[in-house]
């Protein structure tokens, strides 16, 4: 679905030196929710740091603050204390404006629940980032059937979201996040609501998109075969990164650490 | 590079606003009767108040005619072919001109007509029955005399000048004129005089209504300005995932603000006309079933009633976009993480 497509090297065009640059770091970050006088840690100081073009799964149990790292590095929530880059530029110093540039250009999303406007057709919900990327509506046009071509969507450009099955929805969802060539794609839980076979197409289309448009990925999932195509997997429990694993480590059968030793807090991943 | 703004083509904040608006098309129309009433209200309260202005003016130009008409023909006797004489001073009121129109469609015989001073013209209508005199020549005949216009008649032996009428009566239109008084002449003048304390208790009466009108239509303002914001704030409610998404996808906060302003505006527009149909269509349709369809579109002043719904309108409008300003705040002001996980 995802071959053989000239143009993308046009749409994404990243060099290879590039490759190794850390695109996202994350020093010693922490982030307290108060309700009323109850205050809760759902980060208690997490370091990490993710290469341009690196596939990367964040594991956890729920509660585990997975989300809550997962929004600090998309750029959607700052830290109450610690320090996350992306970029090079430290979120933590950005307006609201400047995040929503970073947000932009920088980062496309894929939701759980797809998160389609469904009152505007598929070509309508790829461009609209586009326009607030200021693209004038002839090259958004253009553009965006690229994408909804890259996704297999072709032929379903005006469609509504409705009118579309749950993969074609969330690939629909994956042609929005490219829709400004970002370098940093976030993926929460994107074979959720998917079944299995969908879901492993998904997947193979994120990894296809790393390999051919060196485009950085991170997905949190709970999704085994995510595990599969992904780099490096960083556990979360409790507030903290407790374990950074590559996928060789993984029993695919039980969902379990082949290694399944002690799990050593790694401070430093 | 990262200080670069994000534009915001206005254009695609209007169509997110009008697919917005088909989508939830029935909340849409309650808000927009929201605006509907309010408008309407308004509008049918400053209808209300040039209808009855208009109405009132026309109303007591009618009675004060047919009370001159009746001072007159009970001093000359019922006006059929008997001769009249005028003495016109100046231009003619209206009273005074529909005063004439009344006598000649109850069939005067002659109106002798003689002018001093500067006059105006008479209408056209009665000059069949005009004839041109001098003021010594125009008591011949006459069951009385007539003083028309401001100002007052020259100085004349009245006793002479009626040596040859009828019956010797002078009638004066208007209560600031005045003739010397002849022997055997009766002189009597047909304009009321309004009695101080009648006219401070008009005044007052009229005063009390504005004020009422006033309080009556500031509080339905008020209601819509409520109604509005509700409504609106629930929107935001409903569409708290779509804004996060488009937060997400790098919607600038100022963006999701302008959406709500847009639709808010917008419905206020549509609901101050259709208000401002509804409210001049009812009010229209009370005043022609009290007071008859000819008086009332006698009395409609046109001008002022278009201007009132001008202000109205831009009333409506601004009113709907005041009260949006909140609700387009807390949009604006929303974390853009509510997109991932929210379940609203």
């Amino acid at each position: 679905m995802a071959s053989g497509n000239a143009q993308s090297d046009d749409l994404f065009a990243p060099s290879k030196e590039q490759s190794r640059r850390r695109i996202i770091r994350a020093v010693d970050v922490k982030k307290v929710y108060r309700m009323g006088r109850q205050e809760t840690h759902a980060l208690r100081g997490a370091t990490l740091s993710i290469h341009a073009g690196e596939y990367v799964s964040i594991m956890g149990p729920s509660g585990s603050g997975k989300t809550t790292l997962f929004n600090m590095i998309g750029g959607l929530r700052k830290p109450t204390s610690g320090k996350v880059y992306i970029d090079q530029v430290d979120i933590a110093q950005l307006d609201h404006n400047e995040l929503a540039w970073l947000r932009c250009r920088k980062i496309g999303y894929i939701f759980q629940t797809y998160n389609l406007l469904g009152v505007m057709t598929a070509l309508e919900n790829v461009t609209l980032p586009m326009s607030f990327a200021g693209l004038d509506s002839e090259r958004a046009r253009e553009k965006g059937v690229d994408l909804l071509k890259l996704v297999g969507l072709g032929h379903r450009i005006l469609h509504k979201p409705d009118e579309l099955s749950g993969g074609q929805q969330q690939r629909l969802a994956m042609a929005r996040a490219l829709a400004n060539s970002p370098e940093i794609v976030l993926a929460d839980e994107p074979t959720a609501n998917l079944d299995s076979k969908t879901g492993g197409e998904m997947i193979e289309l994120l990894a296809w998109l790393r390999s051919e448009l060196r485009v950085t990925i991170i997905a949190a999932t709970h999704d085994l075969k995510t595990l599969q195509q992904s780099d490096r997997i960083f556990w979360i429990e409790d507030g903290r990164i407790v374990r950074v694993a590559r996928p060789e480590e993984i029993d695919f059968k039980t969902g379990r650490l082949m290694t399944n030793g002690d799990l050593q807090p790694t401070q430093d991943a | 590079m990262i200080r670069e703004q994000v534009k915001l083509p206005l254009s695609v904040a209007l169509g997110v606003v009008l697919q917005g608006i088909r989508i939830r098309f029935g909340r849409s129309v309650v808000t927009l009767m929201g605006v509907v009433l309010g408008v309407a209200f308004l509008m049918s309260s400053l209808a209300g108040q040039v209808f009855t202005k208009g109405v009132e003016r026309e109303d007591n130009l009618r009675l004060e005619v047919r009370r001159r008409y009746s001072f007159l023909t009970a001093e000359m006797g019922p006006p059929r072919d008997r001769v009249l004489g005028v003495v016109q001073v100046g231009p003619l009121d209206e009273v005074e001109e529909r005063l004439l129109r009344l006598l000649a469609r109850e069939g005067i015989g002659r109106i002798q007509w003689a002018e001093t001073g500067t006059a105006g013209g008479l209408p056209s209508d009665l000059a069949p029955k005009r004839r041109d005199a001098a003021l010594e020549t125009v008591g011949a005949g006459a069951s009385a005399v007539l003083v028309l216009g401001r100002g007052d008649p020259p100085p004349a032996d009245w006793a002479a000048l009626l040596a040859g009428a009828r019956q010797k009566v002078v009638c004066l239109s208007r209560k600031d004129q005045h003739v010397v008084a002849a022997q055997g002449v009766a002189v009597s003048a047909l304009e009321r005089e309004l009695k101080e304390d009648e006219v401070r208790r008009l005044k007052d009466e009229q005063r009390r209504t504005r004020f009422r009108n006033l309080w009556i239509v500031v509080l339905s303002l008020l209601v819509t300005v409520i109604c509005i914001a509700n409504s609106m704030l629930m929107s935001v409610t409903e569409r708290f995932k779509e804004i996060g998404t488009m937060k997400c996808l790098g919607a600038l906060s100022s963006f999701i603000r302008r959406i709500f302003l847009i639709e808010s505006g917008m419905m206020g527009l549509a609901g101050s006309i259709l208000g401002f149909v509804v409210g001049v269509g009812f009010t229209l349709a009370v005043y022609v079933a009290t007071y008859g369809f000819s008086l009332t579109l006698a009395s409609v002043d046109v001008g002022r009633i278009l201007l009132y719904s001008l202000l109205s309108v831009v009333a409506g409008v601004g009113l709907s976009i005041v009260a949006a300003i909140y609700p387009a705040s807390v949009a604006s002001r929303m974390v853009p993480a509510t997109a991932l996980r929210s379940n609203i």
